[in-house]
């Protein structure tokens, strides 16, 4: 057989992200540009949706993370926002009750504020675990949409659905979660 | 909450309530929820939660972030001793971790602790805090931050404790001091030669900007944060494919290769170091990235000049020959061509020691070296007086190949007529004085015109100059050289028919022959025309001619194979078969007919076919030819390249050595047939990267063919497209772009203007284009290629298939999805019904369909082929 030329194959291409890399990224990304934020402006505004849509911008520049695309990375990056706060929340809480032995904080002013979010976050955290019990669906969309700030077409997209199935769901969601919300507080 | 049944009714409940007026709202709930009146409880609580929209889910997630973030908290620590330190202060945050400030008090030595949060959130960050942590431990350098010590808390968190390096940013110790131009390069020294060392251990560190480099107060630089390093196995190891090293770049100190996600290695290392240059002595970055948005840094990163350093206005006082130097050493360094760069950070440090010397740059000469060098590669006529006679004698073993083949196709071997044209020709090929003259006197195609002439004059005997014609023409086409043995062969079927009559067995012959031709012009209809004609006079012929029917059935296969007619070629071929093993199947003819045979179900993707096809040829040659005959090593790499094709690098290594070593015995290094055999196994090895031995394959096999063949001939264009893929895997786009024009022009030269070579050589310079981001000028490329596939193979055709998966590829980075789609989902079904489903290239199709249809808004469709890529990437993951 001769040595026929034949086209290129593509370049040794790595395999796409997994999702725990991608999770990863994503995750330290977040806490990267937040305490960016933090260091070059301390009463700057960190919005999670923008944090995660800077992520994204970020992420779009690297042709060697394709073929994410920016919902697939929105909604794990709504879950890596999530985990941020979560972790920040339970660490908040343990500060409040003294449970570490050493705490090497400079607290502001806001406390007491930042121990009421903490609270408040812990208790949407374990209602959003009860709600993927009996509906994934929906938990995931309460994730992306609050966690990620994706809207309601992204949402439809993302899922499959109809934007009025998202409306529906959402709302629904949202009401049981306040009351849930409610009876821990 | 209960369970899912009770969601769904709690849920359709909210919903009906909700959509009535006010006051019948609490009746109809009652009615509706007797049976369990807590549902009637929870939808009321819903109902008016819905009602105030007051919740956190109302108000946002912004507000509790900012509280919970802003304060820069990380919380409590469950302990304050890692190892003999104890925690004194926070240092720093960053991505992946949170440093502190360690005391160790028997020493009174101070350390930072490096800890990873949350550790249990994934596995890929516990990986990577632990590689920085390996990293470490192998590099003891004074450039580099000690690991002192390492353990894990009781909770699993892990921890690390390392040298403290209390100084500054590089930058801004060289602005806070006003260093001068020698001061700054001493420091710069500095930092290789921590790099170097980093290197010498195979680390690369991938992330070197000022930031990560802080010099003390001694004016000792420290290279920090081999949080990405990668450790490299060995240079012939195979790619490290694990991403736990990921990590969104900054690009402005980033190399090319990084920014296109294209292999990483010390040249990554040397492009950054040369950028520290760049900023360290002008006080600017290449390029002004602060105004532009991620994906245009990366566009000018990619495709914009660098400014010469010298140009900058407010750099560093030096005189002009110093920045003439200067200009050459930091702009070879920071070269978007990774091979034209320092090849280590040993050769930039010596450059910045002559620098420092007063010495003459090594990068200067060299660059002057490098283009003689590549003037002289280009020109070389093979003019040595001792490399003339190993031509003579390598050209005299192909034309007894091509002659013997020629013989046996045209079905008169035993004539008395062709023994006295095969004297008269070998009296041509050994007539010549084989130790004077200059070498064009005795290249073949010389020897040939002479031949020709030589037949022009035979008017006496008709019938030899025809037979003469058709075996020169035959020669001609050996050679490449299609126009010459288009005339040839045209005339000598003309003659035969004048001589013999249309209906002639001499006349199927000179059909036969022309059929072959056209096959190799890539005139695939021509082809097939030509040699059917021919068939149906030969299958006129009483009694029949088993072996030149046989014959004449193999080439038409073979040119329906070529037309990409799978299932034609194979019902032809299998009566070729047929016919000849009915007779014999101890014959020559016989196994041809197999190996063709062979060869369609190769291209059509049925390997296993294939497989068992050659081993069924391979003994039958071994007893016709003997063990070391040529014919068993083209089996051999026919084997080789079966398992190529299915990705089995090493085992089609072994393959292509077997036959290598038959063919060197049989031939002498120095022959083109070594020469094949030498780039099948460089293309083996490119695809292992074991890149030193694929170089020294395929330049040798370069060699060879450029000297039987001279520059312009197809084999010297294989060897030569595969050395462009080499470069294309090490990143060398430059190279590779000058590779694969080569390959264009000799096609060009060599074949019509429509044949399907050009399309590939066509479409692999495309795909330089493509990787270096140049996207429409990658477009345009790929359509012209297609057009070429499309007209000489027609649509359905393999290549064209690949063709348009690429283009698809080339659109979908363009982010045009939609026309991504119409042409990736064009090529993966045609290629899809032709090849095995885990080929390369129906993978990458299913990945870049995806994703264009998640963009596009229809992620249902997406899944669908996410799924079926898990499913054969898990496959081919179990399989290896």
């Amino acid at each position: 057989m001769p040595a026929e030329p034949s086209q290129t194959d593509f370049p040794i291409d790595a395999d796409p992200p997994t999702l725990d890399g991608l999770f990863t990224l994503a995750y330290e990304e977040l806490r990267r540009l937040a305490a960016t934020v933090r260091r070059s402006d301390p009463s700057a505004t960190i919005s999670p949706t923008a944090l995660v849509n800077e992520a994204w911008l970020k992420l779009a520049a690297s042709p060697h993370l394709a073929p994410t695309s920016r919902l697939h990375f929105k909604r794990i990056a709504a879950r890596a926002m999530r985990q941020i706060l979560v972790e920040a929340a339970r660490r908040r809480n343990a500060t409040k009750r003294g449970g570490g032995k050493i705490a090497l904080v400079t607290f502001d002013d806001d406390i007491d504020a930042g121990v009421d979010s903490a609270g408040e976050l812990l208790a949407l955290d374990a209602a959003l675990e009860g709600l993927a019990r009996v509906s994934p669906r929906q938990a995931a969309m309460v994730e992306s949409r609050f966690f990620a700030g994706l809207d309601i077409p992204e949402t439809a997209e993302l899922l499959g659905v109809s934007e009025a199935t998202v409306l529906r769901d959402w709302r629904a969601a949202k009401a049981w979660l306040a009351v849930e919300l409610q009876r821990v507080g | 909450m209960g369970d899912a049944d009770r969601w769904t009714r709690l849920q359709a409940l909210f919903h009906a309530i909700a959509a009535l007026p006010e006051s019948e709202r609490a009746s109809r709930l009652v009615a509706a929820t007797r049976d369990d009146p807590t549902v009637g409880d929870d939808v009321r609580a819903m109902l008016a939660q819905d009602a105030a929209g007051a919740s956190l889910l109302d108000r946002g997630v912004a507000r509790t972030a900012e509280a919970l973030l802003h304060s820069g908290a990380d919380g409590p620590l469950p302990t304050e001793t890692f190892g003999p330190y104890r925690v004194t202060a926070l240092l720093g945050e960053g991505g992946m971790g949170v440093v502190y400030l360690g005391v160790r008090d028997d020493l009174d030595a101070r350390a930072a602790i490096k800890i990873l949060r949350d550790a249990w959130l994934s596995p890929a960050r516990r990986e990577r805090f632990a590689s920085e942590q390996r990293t470490l431990a192998h590099l003891k350098h004074p450039g580099i931050a000690q690991l002192y010590d390492a353990g894990a808390l009781p909770d699993g968190t892990p921890w690390f404790v390392m040298e403290l390096v209390e100084g500054t940013a590089l930058t801004d110790y060289c602005t806070r001091r006003e260093l001068g131009l020698r001061e700054r390069l001493r420091i710069v020294r500095d930092v290789c030669g921590a790099v170097q060392f980093a290197h010498a251990h195979a680390v690369i560190h991938r992330d070197i900007k000022p930031s990560n480099i802080l010099v003390t107060e001694e004016g000792s630089p420290k290279l920090l944060d081999f949080g990405i390093s990668k450790q490299l196995a060995g240079t012939d190891a195979p790619i490290d494919q694990t991403r736990s090293g990921m990590r969104l770049l900054t690009p402005a100190y980033s190399a090319p290769e990084q920014i296109r996600g294209a292999p990483v290695g010390a040249h990554t290392d040397v492009y950054s170091l040369g950028v520290l240059l760049y900023e360290l002595l002008t006080g600017r970055l290449p390029f002004e990235l602060s105004d532009r948005t991620p994906s245009e840094a990366a566009t000018i990163l990619l495709t914009e000049e660098v400014p010469r350093p010298s140009s900058v206005a407010g750099r560093v006082a030096a005189s002009r020959a110093a920045w003439e130097d200067l200009d050459v050493l930091i702009l070879t360094a920071m070269h978007r061509d990774a091979g034209r760069r320092y090849p280590t950070v040993e050769a930039l440090a010596r450059d910045l020691d002559h620098f420092l010397a007063g010495e003459p740059l090594e990068a200067r000469p060299d660059s002057r070296r490098y283009r003689a060098a590549m003037f002289i590669r280009r020109h070389r006529l093979p003019v040595l007086a001792a490399s003339v006679a190993v031509v003579v004698i390598g050209l005299v073993t192909t034309f007894y190949t091509v002659r013997l083949r020629l013989a046996r196709d045209l079905a008169v071997a035993e004539s008395e007529r062709t023994q006295r044209i095969q004297a008269y020709m070998l009296q041509l090929f050994q007539g010549g004085d084989d130790a004077a003259g200059p070498a064009d006197s005795l290249r073949v195609t010389t020897l040939l015109e002479l031949g020709a002439r030589e037949a022009r004059a035979l008017d006496g005997e008709p019938a030899v100059q025809a037979d003469l014609y058709q075996t020169l023409g035959g020669i001609y086409q050996q050679l490449g050289r299609m126009d010459r043995a288009d005339s040839l062969l045209t005339l000598a079927y003309a003659r035969q028919r004048a001589i013999h009559g249309d209906g002639s067995r001499e006349v199927a012959g000179a059909l036969v022959a022309l059929g072959r031709l056209r096959i190799d012009q890539a005139r695939m209809d021509e082809a097939e025309f030509a040699v059917r004609a021919g068939l149906a006079r030969l299958r006129r012929e009483r009694p029949i001619d088993v072996a030149a029917v046989s014959g004449a059935l193999a080439l038409l296969g073979k040119a329906l194979r070529e037309a990409g007619k799978y299932d034609a070629s194979i019902a032809v071929l299998d009566s070729a078969v047929a016919l000849r093993g009915a007779a014999d199947t101890a014959t020559k003819g016989y196994a041809t007919a197999l190996t063709e045979l062979a060869s369609t179900h190769f291209q059509a993707g049925h390997y296993a076919i294939a497989d068992s096809l050659d081993h069924l040829v391979l003994p039958l040659e071994r007893r016709l030819h003997g063990p070391g005959h040529p014919l068993v090593a083209e089996i051999l790499l026919s084997l080789g390249a079966i398992q190529f094709d299915q990705g089995s690098y090493p085992q089609a290594e072994t393959r292509d050595r077997e036959a290598l070593a038959l063919i060197q015995a049989w031939y002498g290094h120095d022959h083109p047939a070594t020469a094949s055999a030498l780039t099948m196994l460089g293309r083996a090895l490119v695809y292992q990267r074991k890149d030193t031995a694929a170089v020294s394959a395929l330049q040798e096999a370069l060699r060879i063919q450029e000297r039987v063949f001279g520059p312009i001939h197809p084999r010297v264009a294989s060897a030569v497209n595969e050395l462009g893929n080499l470069a294309v895997a090490q990143d060398r786009l430059e190279d590779a772009e000058g590779h694969f024009r080569r390959m264009v022009e000799i096609y060009r030269a060599v074949y019509h203007d429509d044949h399907y070579l050009i399309g590939i050589a066509l479409s692999n310079l495309a795909s330089v284009f493509s990787a270096r981001k140049e996207y429409p000028r990658a477009e345009a490329t790929y359509r012209d290629a297609l057009a070429r596939f499309t007209a000489a193979l027609g649509p359905e055709h393999s290549n064209t298939a690949i063709a348009r998966i690429k283009l698809g590829r080339t659109l979908l980075r363009e982010r045009r999805f939609a026309e991504a789609v119409v042409e990736s989902e064009a090529g993966y079904r045609i290629l899809g019904k032709q090849s095995e489903p885990g080929t390369s290239f129906l993978q990458a199709a299913r990945k870049d369909i995806a994703a264009a249809y998640d963009t596009l808004g229809q992620p249902e469709r997406g899944r669908l082929y996410r799924s079926e890529w898990e499913r054969i990437a898990a496959q081919s993951a179990k399989k290896n």
